[in-house]
């Protein structure tokens, strides 16, 4: 069964020896952050952080580190926490393929037990603090942002949910950073049109699925609610807020109310991004908070942002995979598995069977034409089927001793890509480069590979045998 | 509080309190009116004093003004 909220997620965490309680004292800076980023040095299966004591405030308790393994990315699709990344991500590839799975309308909700809309001070409500040193002051960074199309407001498969990083300027004025790429900013872009303000849910503390799902690239006139209900294999709750008439989890510990406002900008950032660099300042949209709703003693989720790898590689790595991996597919069957794991995709891996010479260079040139790839796709290595694309050891070997840069390195000039990528120049736009790591096939014939090693023949029966005889942990 | 509060940012005295810590006493948050910088009086000294904030980050009203808008305001239409 799914987790439906945050709460029942990290008890199942806990159960499963993978959330620490941190009880001492803490101050919420530097103290959060450097927790958070200590966490990540320990490899891929660390536990995720819920701090429990937080100076200057009486009950607030922050969880960190909540997808920063991939033990905890298994335990949220439901599978046993060692599953091996190769097995997480089929897994995740077919239950996207259920889409859309079922959403189911609630009535109440438990973030409704506290309603707040007089006198807002999101400063007493959310325990927040800066994540890195050069950030321009307190960000949510891991919030499920929700709008609609005011001009198609019945239109529910337009309604969008993601993530965008969000300012925190004043007791209830948030600056946001809706990249003009994303849904959110076609929604902002209609009301401007109009002179209104753009209705937005924030929605803080979820379900693990649904900040996975809001991290995604997904189609605009796909919805992030039934997508979860794939990935979740049943039906995803969701309750209408009344405040602004958008559908919001049911299980978000907090919810904000508010709106853009209408043709306003003003400065933001910078702010360490997920590219492991900071994104500058520019001038943004506004939100101006006029409902709180959250639990009694509300669970504040944040995400730890650093040099990679840190919590937001794991949380922004299977999910940006997935999509590819099937719209490749869909176009060259032969597509074995992607790995775009790296920088949301700025690295892309495919493995996949080679029909004839050069076809491995027309599965990287469809990488970089896929919605995702367009923006972010910068670097593509092709390689063999015989390869694991997660296993890098094995790229590094296609890499080593397939590739001829003579043959087989295709620049492309002059494309698209996404302004925080600190190589663009001008900010947005960058040559691609596509890598054919794959064996030579015909009429394709440079170099020698007539005698590629292979396994000895009974190697995968002996493997079995020798699983049974492995010490046991 | 009777001494001015600076930026530690851009240096701008339009600065004022934000919030306080609802246990009393702990922490003070201050924002500037010309930046958008927030910061907390128990942070370090590298991001409280305008003095020892790092300089790759300084950042001046005049800079922000003259910085990208994004996404572009569209122009207005009739529904
Ligand atoms: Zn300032």
């Amino acid at each position: 069964m799914a987790y439906q909220d945050l709460r029942t997620y990290l008890e199942a965490l806990d159960a499963e020896g993978q959330l620490i309680h941190i009880t001492e004292a803490v101050l919420p800076e530097p103290d959060i952050s450097a927790a958070a980023c200590a966490i990540t040095k320990f490899g891929d299966k660390t536990p995720a952080l819920l701090f429990e004591n937080i100076k200057g405030y009486t009950n607030a308790r922050i969880a960190m580190n909540v997808h920063g393994s991939w033990c905890n990315h298994a335990l949220m699709l439901g599978m046993p926490k060692d599953t091996p990344l190769r097995e997480q991500f089929f897994e995740f590839v077919r239950r996207y393929q259920t889409y859309p799975g079922k959403v189911e309308e609630r009535d109440s909700a438990p973030w409704e037990e506290v309603v707040i809309e007089d006198d807002i001070n999101l400063f007493d409500i959310l325990p927040l603090f800066r994540l890195n040193h050069g950030d321009a002051g307190f960000y949510i960074d891991k919030a499920a942002i929700v709008s609609r199309d005011i001009t198609d407001w019945d239109n529910p498969a337009t309604q969008n949910v993601g993530m965008y990083r969000l300012q925190v300027k004043g007791k209830n004025r948030i600056g946001i950073q809706p990249a003009s790429a994303h849904d959110i900013a076609l929604h902002l872009k209609k009301a401007e049109e109009l002179g209104e303000d753009l209705p937005i849910a924030i929605c803080i503390g979820n379900d693990p699925l649904i900040n996975t799902v809001a991290a995604m690239p997904i189609l605009y006139n796909q919805s992030e609610y039934a997508m979860a209900g794939a990935l979740a294999q049943e039906a995803y709750p969701v309750i209408t807020a009344k405040h602004t008439g958008l559908q919001v989890p049911w299980g978000s510990e907090i919810v904000l109310e508010g709106k853009i406002l209408s043709r306003v900008r003003e400065g933001e950032g910078p702010f360490g991004e997920f590219t492991g660099h900071y994104s500058g300042a520019r001038r943004m949209p506004v939100i101006e908070i006029t409902k709180v709703s959250h639990r009694r003693n509300p669970l504040y989720e944040h995400l730890y942002l650093g040099q990679p790898w840190t919590e937001v590689d794991y949380f922004i790595g299977i999910n940006t995979s997935a999509p590819l991996h099937v719209q490749l597919k869909e176009a060259f069957p032969e597509v074995q598995a992607v790995n775009a794991m790296y920088t949301h995709g700025l690295v892309v891996i495919v493995s996949t069977k080679v029909r004839y010479g050069g076809f491995a260079k027309g599965v990287g040139m469809r990488v970089l034409t896929t919605p995702h790839g367009l923006g972010y796709a910068k670097v593509v290595i092709v390689v063999d089927e015989t390869i694991d694309p997660f296993n890098l050891p094995q790229v590094m070997w296609a890499l080593s001793t397939k590739f001829n840069p003579q043959y087989d390195l295709v620049t492309i000039p002059g494309l698209s890509i996404l302004p925080l990528d600190p190589a663009s120049d001008p900010a947005g736009m960058s040559p691609k480069l596509i890598i054919d790591a794959t064996t030579p096939q015909a009429p394709e014939k440079h170099g020698h590979y007539s005698q590629e090693l292979r396994d000895p023949v009974s190697t995968e029966a002996w493997v079995e045998k020798l699983r049974e005889l492995m010490p046991k942990a | 509080m009777s001494k001015k509060i600076i930026c530690p940012r851009c240096e701008s005295e339009h600065t004022d309190i934000l919030t306080q810590s609802p246990v009393p006493g702990v922490w003070e948050v201050y924002h500037c009116e010309e930046c958008f910088f927030a910061w907390r009086s128990t942070e370090p000294d590298f991001i409280t004093d305008p003095a020892k904030y790092n300089t790759e980050f300084k950042l001046t009203r005049e800079q922000l003004d003259q910085s990208g808008i994004m996404p572009a305001v569209p122009p207005l239409k009739k529904r």
